[in-house]
């Protein structure tokens, strides 16, 4: 019990002033400060909460995570596989690959999976072409031909699998953790913990588009669980004059500098009051929480002046195209706060409910339509990056929940954990190369297997963090879920 | 040390549980049914039992027998053999199974050389010789077997056998003891090594328990009168007070409200289209806010919310309690609606997710998927109707939206892999409980009064429509009296014809309703179905006239249209003619229809007296009901239904410590988490249906319990026991549901109006009504931005708040029109009370905090109130609006709403 105590000291009355400060000297202190102080308080301890000094080198600074809600087809985006129109209405038991319908195979990952998904036998043929890029040569699907440009930036990973075949597997793509087991810290909210903001006048971790609805892992998707809700993202939407809710005084009633006036009263106030309370987590979020919403009534607005980008950058991203349009205003939004210093911008597309991506029926009308909103805005972005000499500096991740059956659903593809994929860009990765792969058929991840948690590893390796050195004594964290980084795919 | 083996633990049989299910799919269950001996095996080994010992082969041997009737049939191996054989050796009082299988535990039935209970817990067959675990497995069985030996001596805490109550455990620390709950927290104390804390001082227990119990912070005269009760019982007399407040069923209503998911209605404008839950349904609202003032047993209340209709189905006030099936509605899909029932009536009462259940046998729980439609059955025949009330007959203003069974022969079938597409039309679904409860359903149906039946019959609503007839007679008058004599005599003529016409339909109604009282075919009735038959004839045709008027007038129109058209040449007007000239035709078209129409009215009036009439127009239901919503209720609301208690128990103390005894309140299940303090909640349970489910003695017992008034400070030694506070060393410390921190912002600046109930306002006005939040709509799409931000509940599922922090909080709470209209609001009065500054300060932080400020707080506020900020002195200047120590004053309220303390229970 002794080893205990010394691993967990609680936060005395002393080091909350310590962490603090008697005062609040000006909105220059910021979270990064109070950060600080936070694990100055610790010094005396083994273990210390993070310091938001990476644990070594890091290749990347800031992440864009995108994420396709419903469940992108790999099949037919990045992981295309002809076999399918040799075999079209054929059973997969008819070819020389019926061994992947062997349940031990099938069943293998999945825990309390919905019997009413999988199972889907009769092959379909691709529902769309497609074609070789760039020097590497990657193939990719016509729904996706811009991104397939950038094909010399990109590592796809062809052999991801997750552990739940329903939509609660969003939630899963987020944390790694089984959607049953609810709440449990995203990437993003990792991330946020361990590095915190490179600017004091925006949050660390912003959640862009609608996130996957409440069946999904609603707000969880974006959420810290026991880190604390000052590590969960924040919603943004990207039009300037209502970014979010409250952004100005109502009826502009208070003057600017009476604002500060205001809040420096209320931070003498609140350091005051946590004298007696040194370890409610909740009081220092709040702290910091006034501190970033004083500074967000400016920056955001701000942040959010896309008019300010010259035409031909918002031709890049499709802003000027009613299809890409709203996407493209996200992803350069995106730009925008890791350009401040945002360290993790997280973008949902197809969001609410099982999410728009999930085609049972009809795929080729659904993912030519949602394909042709994302394609255009994503190279946009990675071209963007690139010419503005942030693309070395940022990793870009581009994800969904699970992939498609290659059998088919009626005229759409069931929902398909076995085997999927992912590519990410930037911050270090490896430019024009494929890792891993599935079978002939796309049904299950084959070679150099991946759970989702690797993901996360890679990009916490990327961004120089250690997550064993990001454990809180009390929340061990199983081995899968820390993954391991995919070091195939890096420079 | 324990609290980290506990949830590692889980971790790893969730992920175990992957590759175990899938294994025990692969084989066939017999349909034989389950054998009592099966489920004495689970029972006894619980989740060390791996799923593929959940079987028949682990007593029998395989069988190629799918449907075997005896034992010859179906033969024991070994290990069944040893277990039947050991019956005889053993006294009569031990020989049920978890004694047996204690009995051979160490013995080697099959004769591998490896004990049953360790080849058991390693997932062997302990009754085949050739199933056995090799060296490495057997390594680690040791810590498993040290870890089922201490979970048998642990409470069996077993969620689906009936609540007994547990004795009370005798602990050391007795001084600390103030009633059973503490016993039952101490013994935990104890046996962690945990220091509960000292209590809290009584100006954080007078916030703490004015938040909790009504939702509104002391006032200045409530805290002095408080403060200065020296008496030994003033807390206790306090808590009575508070629990008799009718505002304790504002705050705990909008709890329930939470878990039995209230909504208001959501679609589209004007109630033209309705697409989930019903317009009036704030009158359940109501409901639940007076039962819980009138403390109803809650028994009483989850009755009357399934069957009041047909447990009193001629009460109105009663009816209300249905809005809890009516708020299900779902117009665009039956299915939805049904499944949502099901789903939440099972997760709201017994904590239990039968949902799951539609597609597929329940993967944890026992709960087949038959049975999920056996549930379903119970809901089948219910719809939902609106019944006319006083006063208004036009239901899309007011009603009662209640349920009642209709088309009570509707069948419910079995659905393939839950799928709606392929109901198995052989397997119809009789109305039934899971076998796990040893319960059955036997529904009466019930014979609905004649009222009840034919709500458009009763007095009132005659009453009304004679009223709004009436109406109609005076208002044609007026209409007609307005008409000055030089306006068209044509325009008079109609409005004459209209007077005419509402009265001759008045006329009509008497002996309409006249016949209704009358016997039929009997020689009054047809009198005056003769009579009706005339003045329905006579009112036909006065408005045969009419419509011709009007289309004679649309007629004319029309010709002057095509008379000035042909005066221009331009091709505008060309093309104008053309329009004109097709419209001219339509009407004139029209003038010869309603001139047939006209005259054979007319021809009508001169017929033959018939008794053929047209009856009024009324809603008719069922004369009876199925009966099996009030027998589910009946068996759900029985002392013996294991779950219904310690759900509730649990959803009480949930919310009076932020954290349930179990925290999964919706799932008791095997996937949910276990709890805390099993024998506490048993014993709540207990304690709670012996005093007839009385909800307000669990409050008053948990609110003067020495647990419920500790400090909610902190102890680094007992922090680093229990972060997380899961053995409640001290009281937690708990964020303000996003409507209490509405409610305070108004009422402590004495702006909060009190009326209770009635309908929903407008959730646009949520800045600007002074009403308490939960009379604010809450619907999809239909909700209040600043409560959404504080973490209002979801309208679809909200069994605890998952409170955060975020800096749109403090943006609501610095900018927005609510908080700042307060903080104005309430400068002015207080500064009559308080006209010095520090006297000011003092008296704010009263109202607001519910405590006087500190020495430092004071001094910084006084600083701040003498400073002046040069923007603000020329904005003032300027507009002459206020005097800047005025300003300097609203703007310390504000800060102090922004103060963590306003929004935190301490």
């Amino acid at each position: 019990m002794a080893n205990r105590r010394q691993c967990c000291p609680g936060i005395t009355r002393r080091s909350f002033l310590a962490d603090t400060g008697m005062g609040f000297t000006g909105l220059a202190l910021g979270a990064m400060l109070f950060r600080d102080g936070v694990a100055r308080a610790h010094d005396s301890a083994p273990w210390q909460p993070p310091t938001g000094q990476p644990h070594f080198t890091p290749k990347a600074k800031s992440v864009i995570w995108i994420f396709l809600c419903g469940g992108v087809s790999h099949l037919e985006s990045f992981d295309v596989k002809p076999e399918l129109n040799k075999y079209s209405g054929k059973s997969i038991e008819e070819t020389p690959y019926k061994d992947v319908l062997d349940p031990k195979k099938v069943e293998k990952n999945i825990v309390g999976g919905n019997p009413s998904h999988g199972n889907r036998k009769t092959i379909m043929s691709l529902q769309t072409g497609y074609k070789t890029y760039g020097q590497s040569g990657l193939v990719v699907g016509d729904w996706f031909q811009q991104v397939g440009e950038c094909a010399d930036d990109i590592a796809v990973v062809r052999s991801l699998w997750t552990i739940h075949n329903d939509h609660g597997a969003q939630l899963t793509w987020q944390t790694g953790r089984h959607p049953r087991e609810l709440e449990h810290p995203t990437i993003g909210s990792w991330v946020s913990y361990g590095l915190g903001s490179l600017n004091q006048n925006l949050p660390e971790y912003v959640v862009l588009g609608v996130p996957t609805g409440d069946c999904c892992g609603g707000a969880f998707t974006h959420g810290a669980a026991y880190l604390g809700p000052e590590y969960s993202g924040v919603r943004l939407n990207v039009d300037p004059k209502k970014p979010l809710p409250f952004i100005s005084p109502a009826g502009g009633q208070i003057t600017h500098e009476e604002q500060v006036e205001n809040l420096s009263l209320l931070g003498k106030l609140n350091h005051v009051a946590g004298i007696d309370y040194p370890d409610d987590k909740d009081l220092r979020a709040r702290i910091k929480s006034y501190e970033l919403a004083f500074q967000m009534q400016t920056s955001i607005p701000e942040t959010l002046q896309l008019e300010k980008e010259s035409e031909t950058t918002r031709q890049m991203y499709g802003i000027d195209k009613t299809e890409t349009k709203s996407f493209g205003e996200q992803c350069l939004v995106a730009r925008r706060l890791v350009e401040r210093g945002v360290r993790f911008v997280q973008i949902f597309h197809g969001g609410g409910g099982g999410g728009e991506w999930d085609a049972h029926s009809e795929i080729k009308s659904n993912h030519s339509k949602l394909a042709q909103q994302v394609d255009q805005p994503i190279a946009g972005l990675l071209k963007d990056l690139r010419q503005r000499g942030l693309l070395q500096d940022t990793l870009v991740v581009f994800g969904t929940e699970f992939g498609r059956s290659p059998g088919a659903e009626g005229t759409g593809r069931d929902h398909h954990p076995q085997g999927f994929c992912a590519w990410l860009a930037g911050g270090g990765i490896k430019g024009g190369i494929v890792h891993g792969a599935t079978d002939e058929l796309g049904f299950h991840a084959v070679e150099h297997r991946h759970y989702v948690t690797d993901i996360h590893a890679t990009v916490l390796h990327q961004l120089g963090l250690n997550s064993r050195k990001l454990e809180i004594p009390g929340r061990k964290r199983l081995e899968i879920d820390h993954g391991e980084a995919i070091t195939e795919i890096l420079t | 040390m324990l609290i980290t083996t506990v949830k590692r633990m889980r971790v790893t049989r969730l992920l175990n549980h992957g590759a175990l299910g899938a294994l025990a799919l692969a084989f066939c269950f017999s349909a034989s049914g389950t054998p009592a001996n099966k489920a004495a095996l689970d029972k006894h080994y619980d989740r060390f039992l791996a799923k593929g010992l959940s079987r028949c082969t682990t007593c029998h041997l395989p069988s190629e027998n799918k449907n075997p009737e005896s034992l010859e049939e179906f033969p024991h191996n070994p290990f069944g053999d040893r277990l039947r054989a050991i019956r005889k050796e053993l006294p009569q009082a031990e020989r049920d199974i978890p004694a047996r299988l204690q009995r051979v535990a160490t013995e080697d039935s099959d004769g591998d050389g490896v004990a049953n209970e360790v080849e058991i817990l390693l997932g062997r067959n302990p009754g085949n010789a050739e199933d056995k675990p090799d060296a490495k497995e057997r390594e680690a069985a040791r810590a498993r077997t040290a870890e089922f030996a201490k979970f048998l001596a642990s409470y069996r805490w077993q969620p689906f056998d009936a609540v007994k109550r547990p004795p009370v455990p005798r602990v050391r620390n007795e001084r600390w003891v103030r009633n059973s709950i503490d016993q039952f927290i101490s013994a935990e104390h104890e046996t962690r090594k945990l220091k509960p804390r000292p209590e809290a001082s009584k100006v954080v227990l007078l916030r703490r328990v004015y938040l909790d119990v009504i939702g509104l912070s002391p006032t200045p005269v409530e805290q002095r009168e408080f403060l200065e009760d020296k008496s030994p019982r003033a807390y206790e007399r306090l808590v009575d007070k508070l629990l008799n407040d009718p505002r304790y069923g504002e705050r705990w209503g909008r709890h329930w409200m939470d878990v039995w998911r209230y909504s208001d209605w959501a679609g589209w404008s004007g109630g033209n289209q309705i697409r989930d839950s019903k317009p009036h349904i704030w009158r359940w609202r109501d409901w639940i806010v007076e039962s819980l003032n009138n403390d109803k047993g809650y028994d009483r209340m989850v009755l009357e919310m399934l069957a009041a209709d047909e447990l009193a189905p001629d009460d109105t006030n009663t009816l209300r309690a249905t809005g809890y099936l009516v708020r299900n509605y779902k117009m665009l899909s039956r299915e939805q609606w049904l499944e949502d029932t099901i789903k939440h009536t099972s997760q709201a009462f017994m904590g239990l997710t039968v949902g799951c259940a539609k597609c597929h046998d329940h993967m944890t729980d026992p709960i087949s998927q038959a049975e999920y439609y056996q549930m379903r059955a119970i809901f089948e025949p219910h719809q939902v109707r609106t019944d006319r009330l006083p006063g208004e007959l036009d239901l899309l203003k007011d009603g009662l939206v209640r349920v009642y069974d209709t088309a009570t022969n509707a069948r419910t079938f079995f659905f393939n892999r839950g799928d709606e597409r392929k109901p198995d039309t052989n397997r119809v679904m009789n109305p039934g409980l899971p076998q796990v409860f040893h319960a059955s359903l036997e529904p009466e149906s019930v014979k609905l009064p004649r009222y009840t039946a034919h709500p458009d019959h009763r007095d009132f609503v005659i009453r009304d429509t004679i009223a709004a007839s009436e109406k109609k007679i005076a208002d044609a008058r007026r209409e007609l009296e307005k008409l000055k004599t030089d306006d068209a005599p044509a325009k008079r003529e109609e409005q004459a014809l209209k007077l005419q016409i509402a009265e001759a339909s008045h006329g009509a109604l008497l002996v309409v309703l006249k016949t209704e009282k009358l016997e039929k075919d009997s020689e009054e009735w047809k009198e005056a179905a003769q009579e009706t038959s005339a003045a329905q004839r006579k009112t036909s045709a006065l408005e045969a006239k009419v419509k011709l008027m009007e289309a004679q007038a649309a007629k004319t129109k029309a010709q002057d249209k095509v008379d000035k058209a042909e005066k221009d040449d331009s091709e505008k007007a060309k093309k104008n003619s053309e329009k004109a000239a097709k419209e001219l035709e339509e009407a004139t078209k029209k003038v010869t229809e309603a001139e047939k129409a006209l005259a054979k009215a007319e021809e009508k009036v001169k017929e033959e007296p018939s008794t053929e009439f047209k009856k009024r127009s009324t809603d008719d239901y069922p004369e009876v009901s199925t009966g099996r919503r009030l027998a589910f209720a009946q068996w759900l609301s029985n002392q013996q239904n294991p779950l219904t208690a310690r759900v509730a128990v649990n959803h009480i103390w949930l919310r009076h410590f932020g954290r349930g005894l179990v925290s999964t309140p919706e799932n008791f299940g095997r996937s949910g988490a276990p709890p805390s303090h099993p024998q506490l909640l048993d014993w709540l349970a207990a304690e709670f249906m012996a005093n007839g489910w009385s909800i307000k003695h669990l409050h008053r017992l948990i609110l003067t319990s020495a647990t419920y008034r500790m400090a909610s400070s902190g102890d680094a030694a007992s922090d680093a026991i229990d972060p997380d506070n899961v053995y409640l060393w001290r009281a937690p410390t708990r964020r303000m549901e996003a409507e209490i921190v509405r409610d305070n912002l108004l009422h402590v600046a004495g702006n909060l109006d009190p009326a209770m109930g009635g309908p929903d306002i407008d959730n646009t006005k949520g800045l600007t009504s002074k009403r308490r939040s939960i009379y604010l709509r809450i619907a999809p799409e239909k909700e209040v931005e600043f409560l959404k931000i504080f973490d209002g509940p979801s309208v679809t599922e909200c069994y605890q708040r998952r409170p955060s922090v975020m800096p749109q909080q403090a943006l609501a709470l610095a900018n927005s029109e609510l908080a700042i209209a307060q903080a104005r609001a309430l400068a002015k009065p207080l500064s009559a009370e308080a006209a010095a500054d520090d006297e000011f300060v003092r008296e704010a932080f009263r109202r607001i905090l519910a405590r006087p400020p500190k020495a430092q707080e004071l001094e910084a506020c006084v600083e701040f109130l003498e400073k002046r900020v040069p923007s603000v002195e020329k904005a003032l200047a300027d507009t002459k609006a206020a005097d800047t120590s005025v300003r300097a004053r609203e703007n310390l309220l504000l800060v102090l709403f922004n103060h963590n303390d306003f929004v935190t229970i301490r």
